[in-house]
């Protein structure tokens, strides 16, 4: 009996310091730094947060935490370099193939790493500050992009064009969308800017600020944005200051990929001399809160729609 | 009720309704957009009729939008300072407050389900809120209540696991709506009084006279009560009959108000206190000052989240926790 019981007792530890031989062995190749991905020459790009990004020479492997980058990386060409998207990423169609990562706001670090990438792109909407860190500590260069206006977008444009070796496709896309952008501005700028009121969404009360692109967006189109000196990109608007800033156009961006959310104008402004003279526009969500190459098309969308007669129509 | 309490009862609820008319007065010229002070009185005094020199926007603000959100956050205020008053007596807890028990948290589940399934339709928002509440209600005190009845401790508790796990499904459902609509979301859980819906706003003012009424007329019981469940027994109170008057107005004032607003912190907490001190700690005298103060509170709170960063506000649980958690401490060390 105790001699029996002696030898599985051994046995039981010749397994317990196996397993721990085991574990042992897993960390210590967990918390080596991998050096399979971004290994040999590198070149710096500085990112919008001013931080400047190791990125490989060549690079096949990109993870898109962000719509707006997923479009970006498809216009340049680089649609077959992308292995992870988020689940909002859903343009163009061949962007479903993708294997999803996780939503915007919540990356699941596990399976970024699992796909491998050299480079994942993240969008200010996304960053986190302790994602990038661990993407750092894992050898893959996090790229953050923030445009504060369409100067912007073409940058983020021009820099994953470079990320991804198209910079050439990259020159060209923003060359036919600068025109594009051009004729909007040409043929809006003789006329009298409309007054503007960008409701992002209407309980509660969200607009664009000072320091979002769609305020920039908007002057181009031939509009002044009644909100443009509010701090911020995004910020929650008074009802009152809404209804007093009498905007004689109101645009909602919706019916795209939010469905229809945010069809209705806000209470507060009803009676606005937008909603009065039927100067209400909704325009595709997707054309103006992805800051990437549809971009443009919601200028041009916003330009028809506050001047038609600009464009004959 | 003796003479004395009774007049000492009239002369502080009547100096806290005029407090309370002062507010809404004074806190109506208040705001982002600016507006002419002497025509603005002349409109409110003459109830909305526009003979003062008001431009139409200037009296659209006043009257379509910042009197309606301060009326709604008189009645979210007095709502849920009656309901911790309440709560605290029933429970003989200082700390019982609808917000720390959880039950603002069960009247949150019960509003975001109605916003999810039943978006479009308003009136089933307070109706889930209210089951809600009442439902943690009866959780938060069957979990307190062991063998030797409900000590505070274990009330409080009971109070941080019916909390945490309703935030954690609170948190779930955000998860799985979608991105969109989660900022508004969070803003909502804070707090937020801006969404005065036309609808719900003379709901939620009903509801909030109603509920500090009746249990304003349950408050001889409740003082009873404050001996010990026996001891009120055996001087004829009815004590189940009263636990469950209590439950059922108290889950009816978190319901509606958080429904109005979402959840408005500490307010049943700091201002029933506060009355106490002030005033002693007979029911018949605190749950109508509560609802006066809360009331008052929530005024003020709400007045400073809409015009310290104007345009932009704030969210006004944010408000009411900066103000209430210090003065909190000070109560608790005070004490």
């Amino acid at each position: 009996m105790i001699y029996y019981g002696r030898s599985v007792r051994a046995r039981g530890y010749y397994c317990l310091s196996a397993l721990g031989l085991i574990i042992c062995l897993m960390l210590v190749s967990a918390c080596t730094p991998r050096e399979a991905a971004n290994q040999g020459a590198t070149r710096e790009i500085t990112d919008d947060l001013g931080r400047r990004v190791s990125i490989p020479a060549k690079v096949d492997r990109v993870i898109s935490l962000a719509p707006n980058l997923t479009e970006i990386v498809f216009a340049v060409g680089a649609g077959d370099r992308l292995v992870g998207r988020t689940s909002y990423c859903d343009y163009p169609p061949e962007a479903k193939a993708i294997p999803v990562v996780s939503d915007t706001l919540h990356p699941n670090l596990e399976r970024i790493i699992a796909l491998k990438p050299q480079v994942v792109l993240v969008s200010t909407a996304s960053q986190l500050e302790v994602f990038t860190q661990q993407l750092k500590g894992q050898n893959i260069a996090a790229f953050v992009t923030d445009p504060h206006d369409l100067e912007g977008v073409f940058r983020s444009i021009d820099q994953i064009g470079e990320i991804v070796g198209e910079k050439d496709k990259a020159n060209v896309l923003v060359q036919k969308l600068r025109e594009r952008t051009n004729a909007v501005e040409q043929a809006v700028r003789d006329k009298q800017p409309v007054k503007v009121f960008y409701q992002a969404s209407g309980e509660p009360l969200y607009t664009a600020g000072h320091d979002s692109y769609i305020t920039d967006l908007m002057r181009r189109a031939g509009g002044a944005s009644v909100t443009a000196d509010v701090p911020g990109a995004w910020p929650k608007f008074s009802n009152e200051s809404a209804l007093a800033a009498r905007p004689e156009a109101i645009i909602l961006p919706t019916g795209g990929s939010m469905g229809a959310a945010n069809a209705n104008v806000a209470e507060a402004l009803r009676q606005s001399p937008a909603v009065l003279q039927g100067r209400v526009y909704k325009i595709n969500d997707d054309h103006l809160s992805r800051p990437g190459p549809r971009l443009v098309d919601g200028l041009e969308e916003m330009a028809r729609a506050l001047h038609p007669d600009a464009f004959g129509t | 009720m003796n003479r004395v309490t009774l007049r000492k009862t009239i002369i502080a609820c009547a100096a806290m309704a005029a407090a309370l008319l002062l507010a809404i007065v004074l806190m109506s010229l208040l705001g982002s957009e600016p507006l002419p002070v002497r025509a603005s009185l002349c409109a409110l005094a003459s109830f909305g009729t526009n003979a003062c020199g008001l431009t139409q926007d200037q009296f659209d603000i006043l009257f379509q939008i910042r009197l309606p959100r301060i009326l709604l956050a008189a009645a979210v205020g007095g709502s849920l300072a009656t309901a911790g008053a309440g709560y605290q007596a029933l429970l003989r807890n200082p700390l019982a407050e609808p917000y720390l028990l959880g039950i603002s948290n069960g009247a949150a589940v019960g509003t975001m389900i109605a916003l999810v399934f039943f978006g479009a339709i308003e009136w089933t928002r307070p109706i889930l809120a209210f089951s809600g509440a009442l439902l943690a209600t009866l959780a938060v005190y069957r979990l307190a209540r062991g063998r030797a009845g409900a000590t505070p401790e274990r009330l409080i508790l009971a109070g941080v696991i019916v909390t945490t796990f309703l935030s954690s499904v609170i948190v779930f459902v955000t998860v799985l709506m979608d991105a969109t609509r989660i900022r508004s979301f969070t803003f909502w859980l804070l707090g937020d009084l801006s969404g005065a819906s036309k609808t719900l706003l003379p709901v939620t003012i009903v509801i909030a006279i109603a509920g500090a009424l009746a249990l304003t007329l349950h408050a001889r019981s409740l003082n009873l009560l404050m001996l010990g469940e026996r001891d009120a027994f055996d001087l004829g109170v009815e004590v189940g009959r009263v636990r469950i008057v209590v439950f059922l107005v108290a889950s009816l004032l978190v319901g509606s108000s958080v429904a109005a607003s979402g959840s408005v912190g500490y307010v049943g907490l700091v201002v029933p206190h506060l009355a106490r001190l002030s005033l002693g700690s007979d029911n018949r005298i605190t749950i109508p000052a509560a609802a006066l103060g809360g009331a008052l509170f929530v005024i003020v709170a709400d007045t400073v989240a809409r015009t310290v960063i104007a345009p932009r506000e704030l969210p006004v649980g944010a408000i009411t926790a900066l103000i209430g958690a210090p003065l909190f401490i000070y109560l608790l060390r005070r004490a």
